[in-house]
């Protein structure tokens, strides 16, 4: 979003810049594929002949089986941007068009232009220094990585992480395999978290009324307002926190409040929902927290959980649902089934296989309707007439599915879902046996014992009252994420003494005397309650950067404790419990991560009798139509409520589904923009109330109608980082936080939209593979959905013709594949079989002569590529794209752990990402419903590489182990390369995009040693870390062995939760990449090209519900 | 004129062969590449002496040679171990004893300097037999530290294109002046028993 940067292509509101770019003759005429060609791009396109790009696109369209697409514009045939994509470059690539961008890269360069300058006359290399310690710590060894385990406190509970430290300082975060909620995964958040540590916008020092103080002066300050406070016992002193899930922390503020009774705590997080804990008190008359378990659920129903991508646990159930999906090489599985009934498309309901998105009124009210199918009496007919008269099909087979698996299924409810709901869910688990099976009850994890805060609201109403005297803020930027009505930054200015402990100068800091540092969790020592109660121990990873202070030594602070620091507050907490082996068994935690049997143990509560009850009551009207739009809101699934603005990282990442980066865009659906003449990137005005917020519209495939989803968190202002997006919580209320009701109305201004979405074009190829599990047994060697779309070319007419997007109903997972019917029926069987000589499958990456996957050259493809020698291990890797959620846990840590710079919206708008690994999404059947796949996308490691052999100065080599090899320093940067490869995943450095490492220490130090840092002018690409294959290579023949199948994970395979990614020898037949390669669902990407690529895919399985296969338009809303 | 523009022609081609000549002599000249160029250091460390004269192995301040990428520079508390008692008082050593007591490292200047883009193991050339003299040369004779070998990729190729030639049983890597004997294995024994297989793939070194 570019609405506050001065470029002269920001606003482009009319078709007039495709005729302003010269192109005769066709922008006005030819609009009849497109509703309109507002430009997309901030940049002139010439278009010659819109009418034989729109012609061509819609031929390759018609060619692909599944009417598969990736962008609207590609769905629309949009002439822009097929003329765009025929450009491996954006136009002007090589110029820095932003005017105001270049003047301040040049203001900041200048500098150090003029000192390169000096440098660079002596020829020879400039003289280093090596400078030793003066006392070496015990065991460091620079340049051998030092690996510490740590935990992240994240909402809802931490995950449990091992941080690996070059010379005393962090640069990438692992998993932590012994830890519960990790397993050895990380989730996006954990992964940019390092570069959370070295963010130049951090609060250094103390600030009071906004100039740069001491601890001291606080501690002085604080002291004077706490023995004035403590005359009343502590009244008008107050404490505002986020979620405390720190058993220290949780300590420390009991002793407060219990040294001040009159003091009082008040809790607020914006991501938080109560009601999930109303619905326990209801129904079990205890705060409870349900815990999921998927390994043995056969059937998971859920109601608008995206449990898949948010929460504490979703790392762990990413992992247990994914090993329910193996589908093995002789197609026996046990595979589970996921229904998903939700508002927004979420990255669960992807890999559902029977998806419905629907108002909230209606998932809710689905719910209900299967509960009444299951028997319970829980009324609400009025609440579920329509959705019983739209989907009943899908309600009864639902039912069926939980009926047959008692204590094998489970009802899992989205956090932000009504109390009732909640309720609701645990009711249905009951009666299904299904709890202390797949659902766990367990004590809440962030409770302080005998304290129960108060909400915003309650703090607000004392501020205008005036009995707040004194307030700490921990955290959270309450000014920014508050509920808008509540006016709590307005009212914040009139408290007398305010102190906020945060790690940015955010809005909240603008209003406060007092702005004190806190620490990073890679800097401090503290602890961490992961989402089954398990207690991880915090250590830091390297001294504090700043002043900053942990947040339990400023508690010690607040309760008058002096010279205690973080380590002996968390040892005073534990150390004790520990017993007579306390030392040893506090390195172990250290060691391990996690303080062994800490887990909370299930609570058993029974469910009371009286709440099916409560519940019919409150199901017994139904809610009242309106007219207007419902407003959905969620977490950013990058910046979360907002506070990883500044993560360049997390900014850059595409988010699921939208590709969206940069900035955010209200989702509104497909037909619903159609109704309003909109266009991605047009403003629309969302009105509630007397609150106004303009937000361009993001036209996002199954996003339900009259619906608008917005993401938290953006348009956050923090001193020196430059807002970007659109702020939405004005438009959130202390009673409407999660849904409401707004009308809309097209503004007719206009922002491009920061996607990646738009920046490659399908043109008709089969990329992703997918099927159901009864087509797949039909066909164990080889099911129809592997090769459909293989023999494409040749002018087959009928093809062409019959694959309109009519023929393939609009059913979402459940329908067969409308290709295979057209196979069966057409005798594309027969074709097949007479062209396809060759086995696609169950076929190793080391392709022995003779063999090859073209099946135009049954005879072996010819080539003129050169044999390379092949000695040592193979490396090749397989990637399951029935497991990836597309979360893009694997995108950041790839940027962290090969350096990869951030580039900025101005550069990605121009194609110029440099992720090294990219998530396609592809979009498949209904606009309005379709069915969506992930598939992680980076160099393929062709053993026939088209981009070697053109190198000029032979940057680009391959090895003997099948790696493409990238030498930077010998590339002048033609980009032939590039331009020859038929995956686009090679990026070039047009900039010297890691200046801002060069100019600022900090980032620095959160480069990997161990991968060169590229300037300008080089190309790069994944190269299957070969860090870390080197290292584990010379590992192996230091202690004369061979490298173990799983000893080298690359950065992406060991984030991936689901185990996606296979990596390893592909000549070793007992691998796991070989088995996976030998799979009849393995596929390699365009290998018609002959290129014979060393990462393979597994195409997607689904298992739908037979009983709702042959009902077509099932899954409309 | 034509005669002008015949000789100038005909020495043109000379012009360019000289200049050519020239700048491929400079590259690897001692000013370009530094070999036996000595760099001033903040103290004049002999490794002639220590090593040469009192025989200390490479190891006891290069720890970690022998397994990882990096050799190793010894801590000013190495230097302290006997500098504290012996020539505890001259003013050469100075530096180092203040370093030790205000905390300070030692800015060393850097001798062997591969550029940046290229990364290389000292453990596994070691370990497989690579001496320590076959690229610092004779350590022991050298009052003040100089490069004996250019360290270009050319240097390094000629090695690994041919490993037999460079090695010796891993035992006598640190040894200096070593010469082969009766009982040491020939070199393509040495080559099979320490399973040397060196490559020349680019990712080896430049990642």
């Amino acid at each position: 979003m570019l609405d506050n940067t001065p470029s002269p292509f920001a606003d482009n509101v009319s078709p007039a810049p495709a005729a302003s770019s010269g192109c005769s003759g066709g922008s006005g005429a030819s609009m009849a594929a497109s509703a309109t060609t507002r430009s997309t791009t901030p940049f002139p396109i010439r278009i010659a002949d819109p009418d034989a790009l729109v012609t061509l696109n819609t031929q390759t369209r018609a060619r692909m089986p599944g009417t598969q697409w990736k962008s609207l514009e590609e769905y629309e045939s949009d002439p822009e941007f097929l003329a765009r994509v025929q450009k491996e470059f954006a136009p002007g690539a090589e110029w820095w068009i932003d005017q105001a961008s270049r003047r301040e890269f040049l203001k900041t360069m200048g500098a150090s232009l003029a000192l390169a300058g000096l440098t660079g006359c002596t020829i020879r290399q400039p003289v280093e220094k090596i400078i030793p310690y003066v006392q070496i710590p015990e065991n460091m060894i620079p340049g051998k990585a030092q690996f510490y385990a740590t935990a992240m406190p994240l909402p809802g509970g931490a995950i449990g992480l091992l941080a690996e430290s070059h010379e005393g300082r962090p640069t990438k975060i692992e998993g932590n395999p012994d830890h519960p909620t990790s397993l050895g995964a990380t989730c996006t958040f954990s992964q940019a978290s390092v570069l959370g540590l070295y963010d130049p916008h951090r609060l250094q020092v103390v600030h009071h009324h906004n100039r740069p103080a001491v601890w001291s002066e606080f501690t002085g300050a604080l002291e004077g307002r706490l023995t004035l406070a403590q005359k009343n016992q502590g009244a008008g002193f107050a404490l505002l926190t986020e979620e405390i899930i720190s058993p220290t922390l949780q300590r420390q503020l009991r002793a407060f409040l219990q040294a001040n009774p009159q003091a009082k705590w008040y809790q607020y997080a914006a991501w938080e929902s109560s009601n999930a804990t109303q619905a326990a008190r209801q129904v079990f008359g205890a705060p409870v927290t349900a815990r999921y378990h998927l390994p043995n659920a056969d059937i998971i129903f859920s109601v608008g959980a995206d449990f898949l991508a948010e929460g504490p646990s979703h790392v762990r159930l990413v992992r247990e649902f994914s090993a329910r999906r193996i589908v093995n090489a002789d197609a026996t599985a046990n595979m589970n089934r996921l229904y998903v009934a939700e508002t927004t498309p979420s990255q669960t309901g992807a890999k559902a296989d029977h998806w419905l998105r629907l108002k909230p009124d209606d998932v809710a009210a689905m719910l209900i309707a299967v509960a009444a199918e299951l028997g319970l009496d829980v009324g609400g007919e009025a609440r579920t007439a329509k959705v019983k008269e739209a989907h009943q099909n899908w309600i009864t087979a639902l039912a069926g599915d939980l009926k047959a698996a008692r204590g094998k299924s489970v009802v899992i409810v989205g956090a932000h879902m009504p109390s009732e709901i909640h309720a609701l869910a645990h009711l249905v688990n009951q009666e299904l046996g299904n709890i202390g099976q797949t659902v766990t009850l367990v004590d809440p994890i962030n409770v302080v014992p005998d304290q129960t805060p108060g909400t915003i609201s309650d703090l607000t109403q004392a501020m205008e009252a005036g009995q707040v005297q004194s307030l700490v803020i921990l955290g959270g930027d309450p000014a920014f994420t508050a509920p808008a009505n509540l006016k709590f930054g307005e009212k914040l200015k009139s408290v007398p003494f305010t102190a906020y402990y945060a790690l940015q100068v955010d809005s909240t800091a603008q209003l406060v005397q007092w702005r004190l540092p806190a620490t990073h969790y890679l800097e401090d020592w503290s602890d961490a309650r992961a989402e089954d109660g398990s207690v991880s121990i915090i250590q830091p990873l390297i001294r504090p950067l700043y002043d900053g202070r942990s947040v339990h030594e400023l508690l010690a602070i607040l309760s008058g404790q002096k010279d205690v620091t973080g380590f002996n507050l968390v040892q005073e907490t534990w150390l004790p419990g520990f017993g007579n082996d306390a030392k040893k068994l506090w390195e172990k935690a250290l060691h391990d991560g996690v303080i062994a049997n800490s887990a909370f143990q299930p609570a058993t509560p029974a469910v009371k009798g009286e709440a099916a009850a409560a519940l019919k009551q409150a199901f017994a009207e139904a809610p009242a139509e309106s007219k207007e739009f419902t407003v959905v809101f969620r977490t950013d699934p990058s910046l979360l409520d907002g506070r990883y603005a500044t993560n360049g990282w997390l900014q850059e990442l595409p988010q699921p589904l939208s590709k969206l980066t940069w900035g955010n865009a209200a989702w509104i659906g497909y037909s619903t923009a159609k109704d309003l003449g909109l266009k991605s990137g047009d403003h629309i005005n969302i009105q509630r109330g007397d609150v106004t917020v303009s937000i361009p519209v993001w036209i996002q495939f199954g996003q339900p109608s009259q619906v608008i989803t917005l993401q938290m968190g953006h348009g956050r202002t923090v001193e020196g980082f430059k807002t970007v997006g659109v702020d939405v919580y004005p438009l959130r209320s202390a009673a409407n936080e999660w849904v409401t009701t707004a009308q809309v109305k097209p503004t007719g201004k206009r922002t491009v939209l920061v996607t990646t979405q738009p920046h490659h074009n399908m043109e008709g190829r089969h990329l992703v593979r997918s099927g159901t599990l009864k087509e797949f047994q039909d066909k164990p060697n080889k099911p129809g959905f592997m090769t459909v779309g293989l023999h494409h070319g040749g002018g087959d007419e009928h093809e062409g013709g019959e694959h309109g997007a009519a023929e393939h109903g609009t059913e979402g997972h459940g329908a067969e594949q409308g290709g295979h019917a057209h196979d069966a029926a057409h005798g594309h069987e027969a074709v097949a079989s007479k062209r396809d000589v060759t086995p696609h499958h169950g076929h190793p990456a080391v392709i022995p002569e003779g063999e090859n996957q073209n099946p135009h050259y049954p005879e072996g493809g010819p080539t003129f590529y050169e044999d390379w020698p092949r000695v040592g291990n193979q490396w090749g890797m397989t990637i399951n794209l029935g497991a990836c959620t597309g979360c893009n846990a694997c995108v950041v840590a790839c940027q962290s752990e090969n350096n990869i710079p951030v580039v900025g919206p101005e550069q990605v708008i121009r194609g110029r990402e440099m992720h090294w690994l990219r998530i396609d999404s592809y979009f498949e059947g209904d606009p309005d419903t379709p069915d969506v796949y992930h598939q992680p996308v980076s160099c393929m490691h062709c053993e026939h590489a088209p981009c070697e052999p053109v190198c000029p100065v032979g940057a680009t080599t391959h090895s003997s182990e099948g790696i493409n090899e990238m030498t930077y320093n010998r590339c002048i940067g033609t980009r032939y390369c590039s331009n020859n490869c038929p995956y686009k995943v090679r990026r070039f450095n047009f900039l010297a995009l890691n200046d801002p490492v060069w100019q600022l220490p900090v980032l620095q130090m959160a480069q990997n040693p161990n991968v060169t840092v590229r300037s300008r002018g080089v190309m790069e690409k994944c190269n299957y870390c070969v860090q870390r294959i080197s290292a584990v290579r010379i590992q192996s023949k230091m202690e004369n062995r061979e490298i173990r199948d799983g000893e080298i994970r690359t950065a992406c395979q060991s984030a991936c939760s689901a185990g996606a990614i296979t990596f390893g020898n592909v000549d070793d037949p007992d691998s796991a990449v070989r088995k996976a390669k030998e799979h009849p669902l393995n596929y390699g990407l365009l290998t018609d090209l002959n290129t014979r690529p060393r990462t393979s895919y597994l195409a997607a399985v689904r298992n739908p519900n037979p009983a709702l296969v042959s009902t077509a338009a099932e899954d409309h809303a | 004129m034509n005669t002008i523009a015949r000789v100038g022609i005909f020495g043109a081609i000379f012009l360019v062969t000289g200049l050519f000549s020239a700048a491929w002599g400079w590259v690897r000249s001692p000013y370009m590449t530094e070999v036996r160029v000595v760099k001033p250091q903040p103290v004049p460390f002999s490794h002639a002496h220590h090593v040469g004269d009192i025989g200390i192995d490479c190891r006891y301040c290069h720890t970690s040679v022998e397994r990882e990428a990096f050799a190793g520079m010894p801590a000013t508390e190495v230097c302290m171990n006997c500098h504290s008692q012996l020539f505890s008082d001259s003013a050469m050593l100075a530096p180092v004893r203040e370093s030790y007591r205000d905390g300070k490292p030692l800015q060393w200047t850097r001798v062997h300097d591969a550029p940046d883009y290229v990364f290389f193991h000292h453990g596994i050339h070691v370990s497989k037999g690579v001496a320590c003299e076959r690229c610092h040369g004779r350590v022991d004779k050298m009052p003040l530290m100089w490069r004996e070998n250019t360290l270009h990729m050319s240097w390094c190729l000629e090695c690994h294109w041919n490993p037999g030639d460079n090695v010796r049983p891993p035992s006598d890597v640190f040894v200096m002046g070593w010469k082969p004997g009766p009982g040491t294995p020939s070199q393509s024994e040495l080559v099979a028993a320490g399973h040397i297989r060196s490559q020349t793939n680019c990712s080896v070194c430049h990642r």
